[in-house]
Protein backbone atom coordinates (compact mmCIF):
# COMPACT_ATOMS: atom_id res chain seq x y z
CA UNK A 1 0.00 0.00 0.00
CA UNK A 2 1.50 3.46 -0.81
CA UNK A 3 1.46 5.57 1.93
CA UNK A 4 2.59 8.39 0.19
CA UNK A 5 -0.53 9.03 -0.15
CA UNK A 6 -2.07 10.14 2.56
CA UNK A 7 -2.83 13.59 2.18
CA UNK A 8 -3.56 13.83 -1.52
CA UNK A 9 -6.59 15.41 -2.91
CA UNK A 10 -8.06 14.77 -6.15
CA UNK A 11 -8.72 17.65 -8.25
CA UNK A 12 -12.34 18.93 -7.79
CA UNK A 13 -14.66 17.88 -10.79
CA UNK A 14 -17.61 19.40 -11.39
CA UNK A 15 -20.39 16.78 -11.78
CA UNK A 16 -24.16 17.56 -12.15
CA UNK A 17 -26.89 16.48 -10.22
CA UNK A 18 -28.98 14.45 -12.58
CA UNK A 19 -32.59 14.30 -12.16
CA UNK A 20 -32.51 10.90 -14.62
CA UNK A 21 -30.12 9.27 -11.70
CA UNK A 22 -31.90 10.75 -8.57
CA UNK A 23 -35.04 8.83 -10.14
CA UNK A 24 -33.19 5.79 -10.60
CA UNK A 25 -31.66 5.77 -7.08
CA UNK A 26 -34.89 6.29 -5.67
CA UNK A 27 -36.54 3.12 -8.06
CA UNK A 28 -33.68 1.30 -6.18
CA UNK A 29 -35.25 1.71 -2.79
CA UNK A 30 -39.03 1.70 -3.97
CA UNK A 31 -39.19 5.45 -2.98
CA UNK A 32 -40.97 7.95 -5.70
CA UNK A 33 -38.29 10.70 -6.84
CA UNK A 34 -37.91 14.29 -4.54
CA UNK A 35 -40.21 16.76 -6.59
CA UNK A 36 -38.46 19.78 -8.02
CA UNK A 37 -38.10 21.75 -4.80
CA UNK A 38 -37.14 19.18 -2.41
CA UNK A 39 -33.34 17.85 -2.05
CA UNK A 40 -32.00 14.77 -3.22
CA UNK A 41 -31.95 11.58 -0.57
CA UNK A 42 -29.23 11.92 1.81
CA UNK A 43 -26.62 9.48 0.87
CA UNK A 44 -27.42 10.00 -2.71
CA UNK A 45 -24.14 12.04 -3.05
CA UNK A 46 -22.03 9.38 -2.34
CA UNK A 47 -23.19 8.30 -6.43
CA UNK A 48 -21.45 11.62 -7.65
CA UNK A 49 -18.11 10.72 -5.75
CA UNK A 50 -17.87 8.15 -8.37
CA UNK A 51 -17.94 10.69 -11.12
CA UNK A 52 -15.34 12.66 -9.67
CA UNK A 53 -12.83 10.28 -8.47
CA UNK A 54 -14.32 6.90 -7.52
CA UNK A 55 -13.20 4.87 -4.18
CA UNK A 56 -11.96 2.07 -6.66
CA UNK A 57 -9.35 4.41 -8.80
CA UNK A 58 -8.29 6.10 -5.07
CA UNK A 59 -7.66 2.23 -4.31
CA UNK A 60 -5.82 1.54 -7.56
CA UNK A 61 -3.41 4.34 -6.80
CA UNK A 62 -2.63 3.27 -3.20
CA UNK A 63 -2.08 -0.39 -5.03
CA UNK A 64 -4.73 -1.87 -2.80
CA UNK A 65 -6.90 -4.89 -4.84
CA UNK A 66 -10.54 -4.29 -4.69
CA UNK A 67 -11.27 -7.64 -3.76
CA UNK A 68 -9.57 -7.56 -0.51
CA UNK A 69 -11.90 -4.63 0.51
CA UNK A 70 -14.71 -3.97 2.38
CA UNK A 71 -16.80 -0.71 3.34
CA UNK A 72 -16.52 -0.39 6.65
CA UNK A 73 -18.05 3.07 7.52
CA UNK A 74 -20.06 6.01 5.74
CA UNK A 75 -20.56 9.43 6.83
CA UNK A 76 -22.20 12.82 5.37
CA UNK A 77 -23.01 15.84 7.35
CA UNK A 78 -25.14 18.08 4.53
CA UNK A 79 -24.65 22.16 5.48
CA UNK A 80 -27.18 23.33 2.46
CA UNK A 81 -30.17 21.46 0.40
CA UNK A 82 -29.20 19.87 -2.91
CA UNK A 83 -31.28 19.46 -5.45
CA UNK A 84 -31.66 17.88 -8.84
CA UNK A 85 -30.50 19.98 -12.03
CA UNK A 86 -27.26 21.78 -9.74
CA UNK A 87 -23.91 21.49 -10.46
CA UNK A 88 -21.24 20.41 -7.55
CA UNK A 89 -17.70 21.02 -7.47
CA UNK A 90 -16.59 17.02 -5.78
CA UNK A 91 -13.05 16.48 -4.78
CA UNK A 92 -11.49 13.89 -2.73
CA UNK A 93 -8.61 13.00 -0.32
CA UNK A 94 -6.61 10.53 1.66
CA UNK A 95 -7.25 11.65 4.89
CA UNK A 96 -5.16 8.88 7.01
CA UNK A 97 -4.49 5.21 7.13
CA UNK A 98 -4.50 3.17 10.15
CA UNK A 99 -3.36 0.08 11.13
CA UNK A 100 -5.14 -2.72 13.38
CA UNK A 101 -5.66 -5.69 14.92
CA UNK A 102 -1.39 -6.07 14.69
CA UNK A 103 -0.92 -4.95 11.36
CA UNK A 104 -3.83 -7.70 10.01
CA UNK A 105 -6.12 -4.93 9.18
CA UNK A 106 -5.76 -1.23 8.50
CA UNK A 107 -8.25 1.34 7.45
CA UNK A 108 -8.34 3.84 4.78
CA UNK A 109 -9.83 7.12 5.59
CA UNK A 110 -11.35 8.87 2.43
CA UNK A 111 -12.99 12.39 2.73
CA UNK A 112 -15.13 14.27 -0.15
CA UNK A 113 -16.17 17.91 0.06
CA UNK A 114 -19.37 19.10 -2.00
CA UNK A 115 -19.18 22.54 -3.09
CA UNK A 116 -21.92 24.88 -4.66
CA UNK A 117 -20.33 28.14 -6.37
CA UNK A 118 -17.58 27.74 -4.04
CA UNK A 119 -19.57 27.43 -0.80
CA UNK A 120 -19.61 24.07 1.54
CA UNK A 121 -23.20 22.13 0.77
CA UNK A 122 -21.84 18.79 2.16
CA UNK A 123 -19.18 16.83 3.68
CA UNK A 124 -18.84 12.78 3.64
CA UNK A 125 -16.29 10.81 5.17
CA UNK A 126 -15.50 7.10 4.03
CA UNK A 127 -13.77 4.04 5.73
CA UNK A 128 -12.70 0.83 3.54
CA UNK A 129 -11.05 -1.86 5.95
CA UNK A 130 -8.20 -3.43 3.83
CA UNK A 131 -7.63 -7.52 4.93
CA UNK A 132 -4.36 -7.50 5.12
CA UNK A 133 -3.18 -11.05 4.48
CA UNK A 134 -4.72 -10.17 1.04
CA UNK A 135 -2.40 -7.32 -0.02
CA UNK B 1 -36.10 15.70 25.04
CA UNK B 2 -39.90 16.76 24.55
CA UNK B 3 -40.01 17.97 21.33
CA UNK B 4 -43.25 16.31 20.16
CA UNK B 5 -41.55 16.55 16.72
CA UNK B 6 -39.52 13.80 17.22
CA UNK B 7 -40.50 10.56 17.76
CA UNK B 8 -39.07 8.38 20.92
CA UNK B 9 -38.68 5.47 18.15
CA UNK B 10 -38.76 4.95 14.48
CA UNK B 11 -39.36 1.39 12.94
CA UNK B 12 -38.67 0.59 9.34
CA UNK B 13 -38.99 -2.82 7.56
CA UNK B 14 -37.67 -2.91 3.78
CA UNK B 15 -38.99 -4.97 0.89
CA UNK B 16 -36.88 -8.19 0.35
CA UNK B 17 -34.22 -6.98 -1.59
CA UNK B 18 -34.69 -8.28 -5.48
CA UNK B 19 -31.55 -8.57 -8.01
CA UNK B 20 -33.68 -5.85 -9.98
CA UNK B 21 -33.12 -4.29 -6.92
CA UNK B 22 -29.60 -4.39 -6.53
CA UNK B 23 -29.36 -3.84 -10.56
CA UNK B 24 -31.13 -0.61 -10.54
CA UNK B 25 -28.49 0.70 -7.54
CA UNK B 26 -25.66 -0.41 -9.08
CA UNK B 27 -26.67 1.31 -11.90
CA UNK B 28 -27.70 4.56 -9.51
CA UNK B 29 -24.76 4.53 -8.09
CA UNK B 30 -22.22 3.27 -9.96
CA UNK B 31 -21.23 0.76 -7.85
CA UNK B 32 -21.02 -2.22 -10.31
CA UNK B 33 -18.55 -4.60 -8.23
CA UNK B 34 -20.03 -8.12 -9.30
CA UNK B 35 -20.23 -9.16 -5.64
CA UNK B 36 -23.68 -7.58 -5.73
CA UNK B 37 -24.57 -8.51 -9.02
CA UNK B 38 -23.73 -11.97 -9.93
CA UNK B 39 -23.90 -15.39 -8.25
CA UNK B 40 -21.25 -17.20 -9.39
CA UNK B 41 -18.79 -14.23 -8.18
CA UNK B 42 -20.82 -14.14 -4.59
CA UNK B 43 -20.36 -18.06 -4.32
CA UNK B 44 -16.95 -17.95 -4.69
CA UNK B 45 -16.64 -15.58 -2.09
CA UNK B 46 -18.14 -17.59 0.44
CA UNK B 47 -21.67 -16.04 0.06
CA UNK B 48 -25.05 -18.24 -1.19
CA UNK B 49 -26.22 -15.36 -2.58
CA UNK B 50 -24.71 -11.80 -3.85
CA UNK B 51 -24.52 -8.97 -1.27
CA UNK B 52 -26.37 -5.79 -1.20
CA UNK B 53 -24.51 -3.06 -1.40
CA UNK B 54 -23.81 -1.08 2.38
CA UNK B 55 -24.86 1.74 0.72
CA UNK B 56 -27.97 -0.01 -0.59
CA UNK B 57 -28.52 -0.86 3.44
CA UNK B 58 -27.68 3.29 4.07
CA UNK B 59 -29.74 4.23 1.56
CA UNK B 60 -32.88 2.72 3.01
CA UNK B 61 -31.90 4.16 6.00
CA UNK B 62 -32.02 7.81 5.17
CA UNK B 63 -35.19 6.84 3.30
CA UNK B 64 -36.70 6.20 7.43
CA UNK B 65 -35.63 9.53 8.58
CA UNK B 66 -37.13 11.32 5.18
CA UNK B 67 -39.99 9.33 5.51
CA UNK B 68 -40.74 10.39 8.86
CA UNK B 69 -39.50 14.12 8.70
CA UNK B 70 -39.34 15.00 5.32
CA UNK B 71 -37.02 15.40 2.74
CA UNK B 72 -33.96 17.58 3.76
CA UNK B 73 -34.21 16.71 7.10
CA UNK B 74 -31.07 14.57 7.32
CA UNK B 75 -28.28 16.92 8.66
CA UNK B 76 -25.93 14.07 9.23
CA UNK B 77 -25.84 10.33 8.86
CA UNK B 78 -23.78 8.21 9.67
CA UNK B 79 -23.56 4.17 9.44
CA UNK B 80 -21.03 1.54 10.48
CA UNK B 81 -21.33 -1.96 8.39
CA UNK B 82 -20.93 -4.48 10.72
CA UNK B 83 -22.38 -7.53 8.79
CA UNK B 84 -23.59 -8.49 5.51
CA UNK B 85 -27.02 -8.43 3.74
CA UNK B 86 -27.69 -10.87 0.94
CA UNK B 87 -30.42 -10.48 -1.93
CA UNK B 88 -33.71 -11.97 -1.06
CA UNK B 89 -33.48 -10.39 2.74
CA UNK B 90 -35.03 -7.84 4.16
CA UNK B 91 -34.03 -4.71 6.66
CA UNK B 92 -35.67 -4.18 9.95
CA UNK B 93 -34.35 -0.83 11.38
CA UNK B 94 -34.73 0.62 14.87
CA UNK B 95 -34.00 4.57 15.58
CA UNK B 96 -33.80 5.47 19.29
CA UNK B 97 -33.93 9.28 20.18
CA UNK B 98 -30.97 9.78 21.93
CA UNK B 99 -31.03 13.63 22.62
CA UNK B 100 -32.13 17.30 21.23
CA UNK B 101 -30.20 19.96 21.29
CA UNK B 102 -30.73 23.20 19.48
CA UNK B 103 -34.34 21.87 17.56
CA UNK B 104 -32.39 19.42 16.00
CA UNK B 105 -32.53 15.43 17.16
CA UNK B 106 -30.17 13.11 17.33
CA UNK B 107 -30.97 8.96 16.85
CA UNK B 108 -29.01 5.96 16.94
CA UNK B 109 -29.84 3.38 14.28
CA UNK B 110 -29.33 -0.25 14.63
CA UNK B 111 -29.68 -2.40 11.49
CA UNK B 112 -30.62 -6.25 10.91
CA UNK B 113 -31.33 -8.22 8.10
CA UNK B 114 -32.95 -11.81 7.30
CA UNK B 115 -33.56 -13.48 10.59
CA UNK B 116 -32.32 -10.68 12.63
CA UNK B 117 -28.81 -10.71 12.45
CA UNK B 118 -26.80 -7.29 13.23
CA UNK B 119 -25.48 -5.85 10.01
CA UNK B 120 -25.04 -1.99 10.67
CA UNK B 121 -25.21 0.44 13.51
CA UNK B 122 -25.38 4.08 13.53
CA UNK B 123 -26.10 7.91 14.28
CA UNK B 124 -28.38 10.56 12.19
CA UNK B 125 -28.74 14.40 13.38
CA UNK B 126 -32.28 15.50 12.34
CA UNK B 127 -33.17 18.78 11.83
CA UNK B 128 -37.12 19.26 10.00
CA UNK B 129 -36.94 21.58 6.85
CA UNK B 130 -40.49 22.77 7.49
CA UNK B 131 -41.39 22.65 11.17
Amino acid sequence: MDRSLVGWSSDAVLVRVDAWRVSLFCQAIGQAPPAAQDPVPPTFLKALEGESCSSASILERLGVPLRSVLHAEQAFEHLAPVRAGETLAVSRRVAGIEDKRGGTIALIHLETEFDRDDVRVANSRQTVLVRRETV
Amino acid sequence: MNDARFAQTLEYTSEALRAIDLALFAAASGDHNPLHLDEQVAQQAGFERPLVHGMLTMAHAGRMFTQAFGPGSVQALQTRFTGTVQRGERLRMRAVLSSVEDGAARYSIEVAAGDGKPVATGMARIRPLHP
